[in-house]
């Protein structure tokens, strides 16, 4: 596969990404934010998962499965705390995000425009996935799990991550 | 050993991680108990934030907007002038800045007007898991309560679901989580509200022979002993007869119509008659009894039965006969010879008060 | 290849470890490690989701008791079938309502108090019943609270009931019965309540289950099976919260049968405005076919209490109360039948020969016989009585000395029981009495004594051992004016019941006459019920003074009243061919003048309304309840 970056073992200790710690909390938190209040201004802002999009950022550029998979805990648990759902539900879902981008992205160029995109679709759809999966498994809620939708705003989340990815890059 | 962990360090942390969320969900789902801590943490570290936004979105989302409606403008008339398509879109821009100024002047007015005791609240934001609730900026410092009663002065929006210190969480009355004891405008038909999840409501337990309206509004009926009477809840968009003696009624909600900017917590609800009432005594408002306690003192141990249906054909012949004696001064079993054959004159208007009464509870004189 | 740094010595040493190592491929090595990862995480993955599966999500579902809980039976409650009466009309309906119930798994204590209050609940009775529930009921049966909830209950149910407020409240729609008001009919119809545990017991009930809501008295118990519709039921699949995952099957609930009933409302109701503020019993038989037409009890109580579920306290006020007001009067109070019971014993003198032509008696008020003075209800006597007067002015001193003191004991016995005395008529009704009617055998058999004539004496004037319920002596007396021909009563209508043919009597048709004009004398010659004549109307009857019952007198004094007479009224009209017999007990109405004007009213109505047949209007309506 092309987007293996070959030239880099997976352990080589590449460019690890240093994140300053206070956009380590920040972010998470406005992305929370975010996905609360943007749907308010439009409908269609509610498919964006900003959360989803913070937690596969740091995973893939910590490159470190520890820390990637507490961010995620902490972005899950947030998100649990302002639903209607036990907590829990969201943290486990995204310990395990943050947990499996940082592991892959060890074998991958994170700073690839492509495979930033390839990622955000990709865990967009695990995470819906595992979501519906532990919904109706745990909790027993039913709601059905739509492929085709989840497929068209996997797309919509990949093309949001590339430019937000960008942004992140920043701080 | 060491090794093994050292090796395994990852998924070992993982799996206390999961272990310990897993354990977090089991305890909360077994016990039903809420982990308040963690979530007011959470609605007291978002919602700053989100009204960080509202700000940002009001100087962005303006300014493109601005935008929007200059390229609009152009490509209508491409021969006004700079300066009249400036002028047009300022003039758009005010006017919707008017109009938003509107709403709250509005709000406000009804919050002057209505008896009952309120806070204005913002909404900040909106669950995450595109759950019907909503995140208000007014929490337990400013005396909200859970179940409150949140209101706009087009209808009602919903009941407050939890109380956190300085926000709350409002469940929707679209969520099915909710449902509000209701009553039609015109035929006073008593219902109960629920949310569907979806944009319409189902308004409940109203018999099939029941007289309802497409457009017929329906307002609160306080019987719930969380909404004060007399709030409009929204019109009958539609009804069909259902199998199991209720109507399905489905009811297009008045309070989510203009979206959701500004709502009104009500820490006191006041009863009101409905609009459009026959009498004109029933404007004094009464005082409605703290929920969920002492509203019911008046109901006794026997109630007026639903839909009307309070007797038989037996008690409508023994009304009949009991008129006949009253007519004829005859005593049953004693006096002289009766005659069954003449037409008693027609029924008292007022039921025996013997019989099952007919006043439901909390129906205040209209 | 051995490397250069390493010492020979030392690498000598190392060989053999590192030989095992290379023995296979590492990276085989690896992707069995690897391998084992995954297997050793699926492992404690799969054993995760069954300890979740057990103790979280469906805690019970493998407990014995849990299937119940987890795949819950919805009961789709079939409507009882409605009673209607002759003509059609509604007596029992049905409607729509919906019961609380609590479930013990969420209930909250700190809850009840602001439940209780919003729906008007007696909180200690509430708490009592918890506690008695929670000794002998599985913890998941949600115990019924209140039924017959209004809107505003359910209004404040459903507001307050979602999974974070208050989960132990759960509204299952059920459907109530209507009975009519003021305890009209209510010890004809009965009432319908929770199949309890002695009744599941039983053969009647063996088809039934617990929690099945079926007939306890009256026609609602008789006729139980017919009304009794056939629930449907719903099986789904919920989750520890309740929340209904699946239906996992559905069948429709079958409605009762509707049976029309022989009572005639219009009789009817003039029967209860007559017993109002009285206690006693009507009867009112069609003595051509033994058709019920109308049946009063009072006191009576009434039977919407019942529905749902009674209080403990309404339920200790009926129970306890010195009235009696849960016995139907009209067949299982058993009183002696005074002067009533003279046309029959007219009836055995004439067709045994002992009253013969001139057979007469000459009242003084009183007379002696063997050793004991008898007296006779007018104390200045009434001078020379025949038959026909002595029926018309009752004396007892006639019926004494021409047939108590020349009839055996066993021959009243026989008349009696022809007549339909001392045993059940078959009404269908249950727990019919069968009163007294006395012989030798019958004395010996309960008192181990030989029977003494003087107390034939007694019998033969309705007093002494001789007890009849109300519907036994309108049965006895509708028989005997028709020439001795005795339908069993009945109750229903339709569906039509197998109907035995008539109990006959072999008597001569002058005889009847004659007894039947004495007592058409009774009512419209100047007898003792003079003030029952209707204009137009052959009515014949007697009048019967009753002493009390041992009971009754027992009863009086631990009340610290005086109790007076029974009082009772038999007629039936018209003279000839007669169509409808009605008795009437008025209880502690002194004398049975006081009791014909009830009868009277009854058989008034009657003939009123056959006057104005074809039917008026009051057709049944067809209302939509319940259908």
């Amino acid at each position: 596969m092309s987007l293996l970056p070959a030239h880099l073992p997976p352990n080589a200790g590449a460019r690890k990404y240093r994140l300053r710690p206070l956009a380590l909390i920040i972010a998470p938190i406005v992305a929370v934010a975010f996905q609360v209040k943007a749907p308010l201004f439009t409908e269609y802002l509610s498919y964006l998962d900003p959360p989803l999009l913070v937690t596969v950022y740091f995973g893939l550029m910590r490159r470190e499965p520890v820390s990637a998979l507490f961010i995620g805990m902490g972005v899950g648990l947030l998100q649990d705390a302002l639903s209607q759902n036990p907590l829990g539900l969201f943290g486990i879902v995204k310990t395990l995000t943050g947990y499996w981008t940082a592991s892959v992205s060890l074998r991958m160029d994170s700073d690839n425009n492509m495979v930033r995109a390839i990622f955000a679709f990709a865990f967009y759809l695990v995470h819906q996935l595992l979501y519906w999966t532990l919904a109706s498994s745990l909790l027993g809620q039913q709601f059905s799990f739509e492929p085709g939708e989840a497929l068209l705003f996997a797309i919509l989340n990949a093309a949001v991550a590339v430019p937000l990815f960008q942004l992140l890059d920043k701080l | 050993m060491e090794l093994l962990v050292n090796r395994y360090r990852n998924v070992t942390i993982l799996a206390i991680a999961l272990a310990a969320q897993l354990f977090l969900l089991a305890y909360q789902v077994k016990s039903r108990q809420e982990v308040r801590s963690i979530r007011v943490w959470a609605v007291t570290g978002v919602m700053p934030l989100a009204r960080l936004l509202d700000v940002l979105h009001a100087n962005t989302f303006g300014l493109i907007s601005e935008y929007a409606s200059l390229v609009k403008a152009r490509e209508e008339n491409r021969k006004l002038q700079d300066r009249v398509s400036k002028l047009q879109m300022e003039n758009q821009f005010l006017r919707n800045d008017l109009s938003t100024a509107d709403r709250a002047r509005v709000l406000a007015l009804f919050q002057a007007r209505t008896p009952s005791k309120t806070v204005a609240a913002h909404v900040t934001g909106r669950g995450p898991d595109n759950s019907k609730v909503v995140f208000v900026d007014r929490g337990a410092n400013d005396g909200v309560k859970k179940n409150m009663p949140v209101v706009t002065s087009d209808g009602i929006v919903g009941r407050v679901g939890a109380a956190y210190p300085s926000f709350s969480q409002v469940v929707l009355l679209i969520d099915t989580n909710f449902k509000a004891g209701v009553i039609s405008q015109k035929h006073r038909i008593p219902g109960t509200l629920k949310g569907q999840g979806h944009s319409t409501c189902l308004v409940d337990y109203i018999q099939n022979q029941e007289k309802l309206e497409v457009g017929e509004w329906f307002f609160t009926s306080g019987d719930d002993l969380i909404f004060p009477k007399g709030i409009p809840v929204g019109q009958v968009k539609s009804t069909r007869e259902g199998k199991m003696f209720f109507q399905e009624v489905h009811l297009v909600p008045s309070g989510l119509q203009k979206g959701l900017e500004e709502v009104l917590i009500v820490l006191d609800g006041v009863h009101q008659p409905l609009p459009d009432s026959q009498t004109v005594q029933a404007q004094q408002p009464h005082l409605m009894q703290p929920p969920p306690a002492e509203q019911n003192t008046s109901s006794g141990a026997s109630r007026v039965i639903r839909g009307g249906v309070v007797e038989t054909d037996a008690d409508q012949v023994v009304d009949r006969y009991r008129r006949i004696g009253i007519v004829q001064g005859h005593p049953y079993g004693a006096g002289g010879v009766p005659n069954f054959n003449i037409e008693p004159p027609p029924p008292a208007p007022k039921p025996d008060p013997e019989s099952r009464p007919a006043e439901p509870r909390g129906q205040q004189p209209e | 290849m051995p490397d250069p740094t390493i010492p020979a010595d030392l690498e000598k040493d190392k060989e053999p470890e590192i030989r095992w190592v290379l023995k296979e491929d590492p990276k085989a090595l690896t992707n069995r490690i690897t391998l084992f990862r995954w297997v050793v995480l699926a492992v404690f993955l799969y054993l995760l989701a069954g300890f979740w599966a057990l103790q979280i999500r469906d805690p019970d579902y493998y407990d014995e008791l849990a299937e119940k809980n987890y795949v819950r039976s919805q009961p789709l409650p079939a409507p009882r079938g409605r009673i209607l009466d002759r003509d059609g009309r509604v007596i029992v309906d049905n409607h729509s309502s919906f019961s609380l119930y609590l479930s013990r798994d969420n209930l909250k204590t700190d809850h009840l108090q602001t439940v209780c209050k919003a729906i008007d609940l007696d909180c200690e009775d509430l708490n009592e019943r918890l506690r008695r529930y929670d000794r002998t009921r599985a913890k998941y049966e949600a115990i019924n609270v209140k039924g017959e909830l209004t809107s505003a209950e359910l209004a404040f149910i459903e507001a307050h009931s979602g999974h974070d407020n208050y989960q132990e409240l759960e509204v299952i729609q059920t459907f109530r019965r209507i009975y009519p008001r003021s305890g009209m009919l209510a010890h004809v119809i009965g009432y319908t309540g929770e199949i309890s545990e002695s009744e599941l017991d039983s053969a009647d009930f063996a088809r039934y289950k617990q929690g099945d809501i079926v007939g306890k008295t009256g026609i609602e118990r008789q006729y139980n099976d017919l009304l009794m519709g056939i629930d449907g039921q719903r099986r789904v699949l919920v989750n520890n919260r309740n929340k209904i995952l699946k239906v996992i099957d559905h069948k429709g609930a079958a409605a009762g049968k509707d049976i029309r009933l022989t009572l005639d409302l219009d009789l009817q109701a003039v029967a209860e405005l007559s017993m109002q503020d009285r206690r006693g019993a009507v009867v009112a038989l069609d003595a051509r076919t033994g058709e019920v037409l109308a049946m009063v009890s009072r006191p009576a109580y009434d039977p919407n209490r019942f529905v749902g579920r009674i209080r403990a306290k309404d339920w200790a006020d009926i129970r306890d109360s010195a009235d009696f007001p849960m016995m139907n009067r009209a067949i299982q109070a058993v009183l002696a039948p005074g002067s009533t019971f003279k046309p029959l014993m007219a009836m055995a003198g004439l067709e045994d020969g002992i009253v013969e032509e001139g057979s007469h008696a000459v009242c003084t008020g009183g007379a002696q016989f063997y050793d004991r003075y008898f007296k006779c209800n007018i104390r200045s006597g009434h001078g020379y009585m025949n038959l026909n007067r002595a029926l018309i002015h009752s004396c007892n001193i006639y019926f004494q000395q021409n047939i108590g003191a020349k009839i055996t004991i066993d021959r009243v016995a026989e008349y009696a029981d022809l007549a339909g005395l001392g045993k059940k008529t078959g009404i269908d009704l249950p727990a019919e009495s069968e009163g007294t009617v006395p012989s030798r055998k019958w004395k010996m058999r309960t008192q181990r004594q030989r029977w003494l004539s003087g107390e034939t004496l007694s019998v033969v004037i309705g007093q002494g051992a001789l007890t009849v319920t109300p519907l036994q002596l309108a049965h006895a007396i509708g028989g005997l004016a028709r020439g001795g021909e005795w339908h069993r009563p009945h109750l229903l209508l339709d569906p039509p019941p197998a109907l035995d043919p008539p109990r006959k009597a072999n008597w001569k048709p002058d005889n009847v006459a004659r007894v039947v004009n004495g007592m058409f004398g009774v009512v419209n010659q100047g007898g003792t019920a003079r003030g029952a004549v209707i204009p137009g109307v052959e009515l014949c009857g007697k009048t019967g003074t009753a002493q009390l019952a041992s009971n009754d007198l027992i009863r009086s004094r631990k009340l610290g009243i005086a109790l007076s007479d029974n009082a009772w009224f038999v007629g039936f009209a018209p003279r000839n061919n007669p169509e409808i017999v009605v008795a009437a007990l008025y209880e502690h109405g002194e004398h049975g003048d006081r009791a014909a004007p009830i009868v009277r009213d009854v058989v008034k109505a009657y003939f009123d309304k056959k006057s104005r047949r074809p039917a008026p209007p009051l057709v049944a309506r067809a209302r939509d309840t319940a259908r």
